[in-house]
């Protein structure tokens, strides 16, 4: 109960993240790239790119990317993200992101997390338009990138 | 496929070829065979050889079959190159052949299809809470009452007339009989969340799922278990520890609406949390999953988690009569539609499974005199409906079954109706894997059309797709069936089709399996708009311009039957397929 109320609260808190942070980060990043794609015109490739400055990330066990095997439905599937990381003062998780292989649109969020946010904890919903896979890609205070894919099957029937 | 024997035999039946007794199927038999065979009792079928102090019995998709009935198993059972061959996906000879069944026996006429018609004739009808019930008795009695337990891997409430016409109650009352201590469930949440409560304040035994949380985010219980996840149960002086999964796609396969702000899903991570717990802090001596996850699933899910003794397992109908073992865990399932019940014996010291035996005991109707209490519960269950239930709409010619990858003569039969009915130019019906058998020259009752059909939401739907639209589904669909990795099924068959023909490569790439569609005799056009039927799944949902009218599918079946008497459907499946020449491949996708 008492981890209940604590993740419901930490979801509340990041859900505000999302909405007051990307137009900002968003902008930055369209300064620096002189292309004239927008962010939400980018290929996978392309975002992941444009995120990590070019550096890429490294696949990594610290993130638990927890999505389920088969979406019950594609329009709100359910992504928790928990990555094993330190939230000190010199040595945190910056921000996660969560991307998509499959959507016109690669990107779901951008969440900029301090160690104030405690965990590096963060969790949504996404809408998945078929099979593919599902990326959390998060920054470290260093300013490396870690990563990790899972892929969430979509589908209309059942055993109908 | 060249003509085997039992093909022989069935065109022989047909031609009247065979004595009505079926005897001189034994003829080629040896004396010793045949003597074993005619001297089968009761004591045969609850034979076992006991271990420790403990007893599981296991029930699983009894589909509310309280009265006995025939149930062929599938003559067709093909999966992925990598699943072909391994229990869960054999059956017919590749089944016999993994057990080392006898032709003619009491175990070929269960487990397999092989030899049907003239098995069901000396057997009789399988199954039947009156019949199931001297077997829980015999246990009891031998173990003792209070170390025995009856857990249920659910799918009991639905599935024939009685249970949805008391919307799960009479179901619930049978399981009160039969004396069910635990369940978890499937179809049980098609009567809806509500009615899914009530029935379970109705149930003596405890309703249980670790894998089944609210979803709704702004609801003060987000994220919280909906059924107390675990039960803890003392017998033989061992303290054993009992986790439920409900079926974990549950929202996917049956209408959302019946489980709204419910969230089913596999849930490992929570379910190796519980197998924590119960050993570490409840002090239990073994752990036993109650699953509904399906055969394939529960041995992928051993691999996940650690610590658990037994899964007991459902939902894919799978007869084993013997356990699968993966890393510690060992892995039963007992059949379906009353069959089977599973024995479990446990020999426990110093608080681990030290030993233990199992058996699945098949419920022969003829060989267990019947209980009187169980009789009178049936009868009154079915005595409102009776008169509706027992009108006879015609006969059949041929053996109406269900089990098959892909198709199967009832289907066929439903799909005909539907399509005289609409005039559509395809017709989807489900491939569940519940349903009923009726053996040629039967007469087809309406409660027969009912145990096809018996669901919440009968309604079938017609509606235009594109082309592309139906050849889109028609993969999404075998992916879902034919998915090399057992999580991403979801232990159906391939939704059957009438109007439509197809080649099917199992082992091509998901999105290219299918080939040769043709609708009407004609190859698919994928720019043209075809009228559809469909009931029982979620294809309406993307289908456009859709009729008023819906009626019941037990309606329109009903209706066919009595308009054309005598129901003749063809043994010959509208699909080819491609990689395996047979229908009951052994291991390395051999014929």
């Amino acid at each position: 109960m008492e981890r209940r109320k604590f993740i419901q609260g930490m979801v509340a808190t990041s859900i505000i993240a999302t909405i007051t942070v990307p137009t900002t980060l968003l902008a930055e990043e369209t300064q620096k790239a002189p292309a004239k794609k927008g962010p939400n015109d980018m290929s996978f490739d392309e975002a992941v790119k444009a995120i990590t400055d070019g550096k890429g990330a490294k696949e990594s066990d610290k993130i638990k990317l927890s999505v389920p095997e088969i979406a019950e439905n594609g329009a709100v599937v359910p992504v928790k993200i928990n990555v094993d990381h330190p939230m000190e003062e010199a040595n945190y998780v910056k921000a996660i992101h969560i991307l998509n292989k499959g959507n016109g649109n690669a990107r779901c969020a951008d969440v900029m997390l301090t160690p104030a946010n405690d965990k590096g904890y963060f969790a949504t919903r996404v809408k998945l338009s078929k099979t593919q896979e599902v990326v959390a890609l998060v920054e470290l205070s260093d300013g490396s990138f870690i990563q990790m894919a899972k892929s969430v099957k979509v589908t209309i029937g059942g055993c109908g | 496929m060249d003509i085997s024997r039992r093909d022989f035999l069935h065109i022989a039946g047909a031609l009247g070829l065979l004595s009505a007794t079926g005897t001189n199927l034994f003829a080629g038999e040896s004396k010793a065979v045949k003597e074993r065979i005619t001297k089968l009792s009761f004591s045969d079928v609850v034979d076992f050889e006991a271990k420790g102090k403990a007893t599981i019995l296991h029930i699983c998709d009894l589909h509310a079959h309280i009265k006995p009935l025939y149930w062929r198993e599938p003559s067709t059972l093909i999966s992925a190159k990598n699943l072909v061959g391994t229990p869960g996906f054999i059956c017919g000879d590749s089944f016999e052949k993994h057990y080392g069944i006898e032709s003619g026996s009491l175990d070929q006429y269960f487990d397999t299809h092989n030899n049907f018609e003239a098995l069901a004739q000396k057997f009789g009808k399988m199954g039947g809470i009156a019949h199931m019930k001297p077997i829980i008795d015999h246990v009891k009695k031998e173990r003792g009452e209070k170390n025995v337990l009856l857990l249920d891997s659910g799918d009991t409430w639905q599935g024939t007339a009685v249970a949805l016409k008391t919307r799960g109650e009479a179901i619930v009352d049978a399981q009160n009989y039969l004396g069910v201590d635990v369940m978890v469930g499937h179809w049980e949440f098609t009567y809806g969340k509500e009615r899914v409560m009530e029935l379970i304040k109705k149930l003596n035994g405890e309703f249980i799922s670790q894998n089944v949380i609210d979803n709704d985010p702004f609801s003060d219980e987000f994220e919280e278990l909906i059924f107390p996840p675990y039960s803890i149960k003392e017998i033989g002086g061992a303290k054993i520890g009992i986790i439920g999964q409900s079926f974990p796609f549950t929202s996917t396969a049956n209408p959302k609406r019946f489980t709204e702000g419910w969230s089913f899903a596999l849930r490992h991570e929570s379910l190796q949390e519980y197998v924590n717990e119960l050993r570490d802090e409840k002090k239990v001596d073994c752990i036993v999953v109650l699953s509904h996850d399906g055969f394939s699933v529960d041995q992928e899910l051993a691999k996940k988690v650690k610590g658990v003794d037994f899964i007991l397992s459902g939902h894919t109908h799978d007869p084993s009569p013997k356990p699968i073992v993966v890393n510690d865990t060992v892995i039963l399932i007992s059949g379906s539609h009353g069959k089977y019940i599973g024995r479990l014996d446990l020999d426990i010291k110093d608080k681990k499974v030290a030993g233990y035996n199992f058996k699945l005991m098949p419920v022969a109707s003829n060989l267990i005199p019947a209980d009187k209490v169980g009789e009178q519960l049936v009868a009154d269950a079915y005595k409102p409906f009776d008169k509706e239930l027992n009108e006879v709409l015609g006969t059949t010619k041929g053996i109406l079954y269900k089990r098959d990858t892909f198709y199967s003569t009832f289907d066929a039969l439903i799909g005909q109706a539907i399509q005289e009915k609409v005039k559509s130019d395809i017709v989807f019906t489900p491939g569940y894997r519940w349903g009923t058998t009726l053996i040629p020259g039967d007469k087809i009752l309406k409660d027969n059309v009912y145990e096809m059909t018996a669901i919440t939401y009968p309604e079938v739907y017609t509606f235009d797709l594109k082309g592309s639209v139906i050849a889109k589904l028609m993969e999404d669909i075998a992916d879902n069936v034919f998915n090399e990795n057992p999580l991403l099924q979801q232990g159906g068959d391939m939704s059957r089709l009438t109007g439509a023909t197809y080649s099917i490569k199992i082992d091509a790439k998901s999105g290219e399996r299918i080939s040769e569609f043709k609708i009407a005799g004609e190859p698919i056009d994928i720019k043209k708009t075809y009228r559809v039927s469909s009931w029982g799944g979620n294809l309406q949902s993307v289908g456009e311009n859709m009729d008023k009218a819906t009626p019941a599918v037990y309606e329109v079946v009903s209706d066919y039957i009595r308009s054309k008497k005598v129901i003749d459907i063809s043994m010959e499946s509208n699909v080819k397929v491609l990689d395996y020449s047979c229908g009951c491949p052994e291991k390395g996708a051999k014929c």
